[in-house]
């Protein structure tokens, strides 16, 4: 059965469908990729004589995997949704759809390098998601503000007189990552102990100041959309995006509890953590809100059960990050696997879900192909599987090993305790891996033809929403 | 209130944006992490010789640091590896290594716990040869299988069954230079 939700949008600029579509095809290339490369670490703690390659052990297959599937496959997608988005709720077409695309390319240029030298070894040592070297960090800086400045253009050049909240966070994140990105390469201040303070803070602001922001805008504007009904309340959006705004800066440092960086940071830290369940709970809270009384369109739907898991998941793995700050929890699970599980948890169950809840809710409407429900279904439940299973299993590893070390035992026991678990954990990417397959094959589906962009007539561009 | 003018102007909203978050980058990151980087060197802190040095850019190369850390908390659990770490012990280190995971021991001093240079060698070429149950990569592509050691070279001890039959394991420069850097793993003493 065909989507129901589904409404052609006849109003879609045919250059920001192709660019849009451009950005979900290649993060899907960077997602095939990047978590295939996770498979093959995850394999080798099962089995360390698995592929034993210098360009694919360990430690340096798992700062690429961490790379691509953030800077390649989570922000490709968000940031051509992104584009889409800022376009459709301006009510005008995207501002320069070649820059966008010039911004595309510098980004693939920026990503196949990160591949190339992280496997080859060549890296700023274990500082997680700055690993690559300067000139790939510039390149990928200059895409960001190129794609930054099309947002801004394209908002400036809205037909409405309000900034709709989903442009909000889409332009707090832009401003926010060039930001953060330069302040964690600039050197000045980072000497020594000076780097840890600047590495907790950039590896936490990385996700709450960029995936957050981009992820949330998207859902703004994509689950209303769905629903054929307004958002909740847009009051405790904006709520949202100040309170994330003023709270989710002060709380990298809870990466390093108990280190010898600053306790005043440390304490600021832990205080804040809890505070973001405000923006957490008013964002998730108010987009599920949204749902109420539609149950039956998420039944009919296969794009909206990805943003039902997704916010649920925004809350739950916050709530989890919250409690993980905490100094009493932070001595049984700090160093341990628990912390992968409550990264996959966010990154995956979180923003993920809700890209791919709007590739399939968005992209239809932009090519006028629809993927098979059917694949799609599959696409759902292998990911929503996979993942439970992998971040139970790596969770319970965590929990092991920190009651190994807890109980003074010898470090060899943690490692034999986690290692039923580390099975389990490479069975539930079997299935993430092998429910990104089907979700190529979607995308492939849903691919713009010739025939249907010169369908699209462009002056009907200006069209509401 | 009424969001008044931010509501219909996008240039608020980006500057509002811009100046939260780069103040409150100012106060979380640059101001604190130049604080940390005037302190100075434990009086106990001495530079790397070069060899070892060469190591530590071996051991980045690894990425050793993603499953190894070096960062001793003031916890019963940490005792093992060492004392509390200090600010101090980072001060010449670019960048430092604390890390966030332990999937293998802390190594803050490891040159102190584990001061055999041979273990070492046997351990980086099969970590199994040692500790039947590791799950670390062998790193083999630093070593040399030949039918007999030269005058000048260092052979690493492998137990039978843990390299070919009538092979000689000899150490490459690379692993020789990593070893270095793994002893020179030495908390410094802190003066009371």
């Amino acid at each position: 059965m065909r989507d129901p939700n589904l409404i052609a949008t006849p109003g879609a600029d045919p250059a920001t469908v192709r660019v849009t579509f451009e950005y979900v095809a290649w993060a899907t290339v960077w997602l095939l990729v990047g978590t295939t490369l996770g498979l093959i670490a995850a394999i080798k703690l099962n089995w360390p004589e698995f592929l034993p390659y210098a360009w694919l052990s360990f430690g340096r297959v798992r700062p690429t995997h961490t790379n691509l599937v953030l800077f390649g496959w989570s922000s490709l997608a968000l940031v051509g949704l992104a584009l889409y988005v800022v376009s459709r709720t301006s009510r005008v077409p995207l501002w320069s759809p070649r820059l966008a695309r010039l911004a595309l390319w510098l980004w693939n240029l920026a990503l196949l390098g990160g591949l190339v030298t992280l496997l080859a070894g060549v890296n700023r040592g274990p500082q997680e998601y700055r690993e690559w070297v300067w000139p790939l960090a510039v390149v990928l800086a200059v895409a960001v503000l190129i794609d930054g400045y099309v947002v801004y253009r394209t908002v400036a050049a809205r037909t409405l007189p309000e900034v709709y909240v989903s442009n909000w966070y889409i332009l707090g994140g832009f401003c926010y990552l060039p930001i953060l990105y330069v302040t964690s390469y600039v050197p000045f201040y980072q000497a020594g102990l000076g780097n840890t303070v600047v590495q907790g803070y950039y590896m936490h602001n990385a996700m709450g100041m960029w995936f957050t922001q981009l992820a949330l805008g998207i859902s703004y504007y994509a689950i209303p959309r769905l629903l054929g009904r307004p958002v909740y309340s847009y009051a405790l959006g904006v709520l949202g995006f100040w309170t994330n705004l003023l709270f989710y800066p002060l709380i990298g440092a809870h990466h390093f509890i108990f280190s010898p960086v600053p306790w005043w940071l440390q304490s600021t830290a832990i205080l804040f953590s809890v505070g973001m369940m405000v923006p957490v709970w008013a964002g998730t809270g108010n987009l599920l809100l949204t749902f109420k009384g539609a149950r039956g369109a998420v039944s009919r739907s296969y794009a909206l059960p990805f943003f039902v898991v997704g916010l649920i998941g925004y809350g739950l793995s916050s709530t989890q990050g919250t409690i993980e700050a905490f100094r009493t929890a932070n001595i049984y699970l700090h160093f341990t696997n628990f912390t992968v599980g409550h990264s996959h948890a966010t990154l995956y169950g979180f923003i993920v879900f809700i890209a791919w809840g709007a590739v399939y809710g968005l992209v239809p409407r932009l090519t006028g192909h629809e993927p098979s429900p059917l694949a799609v279904g599959i696409h759902f439940w292998l990911a929503l599987v996979g993942v439970l299973t992998y971040v139970i299993a790596i969770s319970v590893a965590g929990i092991l090993q920190g009651l190994a070390w807890v109980a003074g035992q010898s470090f060899i026991v943690s490692v034999i305790a986690a290692e039923p678990m580390w099975l389990w954990r490479t069975i539930g990417g079997i299935l993430m891996v092998s429910s990104h397959v089907v979700f190529a094959t979607n995308v492939w589906a849903m691919r713009p033809r010739s025939i249907t962009v010169a369908a699209l007539s462009p002056d009907a561009a200006g069209m509401p929403a | 209130m009424s969001f008044g003018g931010l509501h219909t102007d996008h240039r608020a909203i980006v500057a509002a944006a811009v100046i939260v978050f780069s103040i409150l980058t100012l106060v979380m990151a640059v101001l604190p992490g130049l604080r940390e980087g005037a302190l100075t060197a434990s009086a106990a802190a001495t530079p790397r010789e070069p060899e070892a040095e060469r190591g530590r850019r071996i051991f980045m190369r690894e990425g050793c640091g993603f499953c190894h850390t070096q960062f001793v908390r003031d916890l019963p659990m940490d005792r093992p590896y060492g004392r509390p770490s200090q600010p101090g012990d980072y001060a010449r280190e670019d960048p430092p290594m604390l890390g966030t995971q332990r999937t293998g021991p802390d190594l803050a001093a490891v040159g102190t716990r584990q001061p055999s240079e041979a273990w070492h060698l046997i351990h980086l070429y099969d970590p199994r040869a040692v500790v039947p149950q590791s799950v670390m990569p062998a790193y083999r592509w630093y070593f040399v299988e030949k039918d007999q050691a030269g005058p000048d070279d260092v052979v690493a001890p492998v137990p039978a069954g843990h390299a070919p039959a009538g092979k000689v394991i000899v150490a490459g420069p690379d692993a020789r230079a990593l070893v270095r850097y793994l002893l020179s793993l030495k908390q410094p003493k802190v003066s009371p």
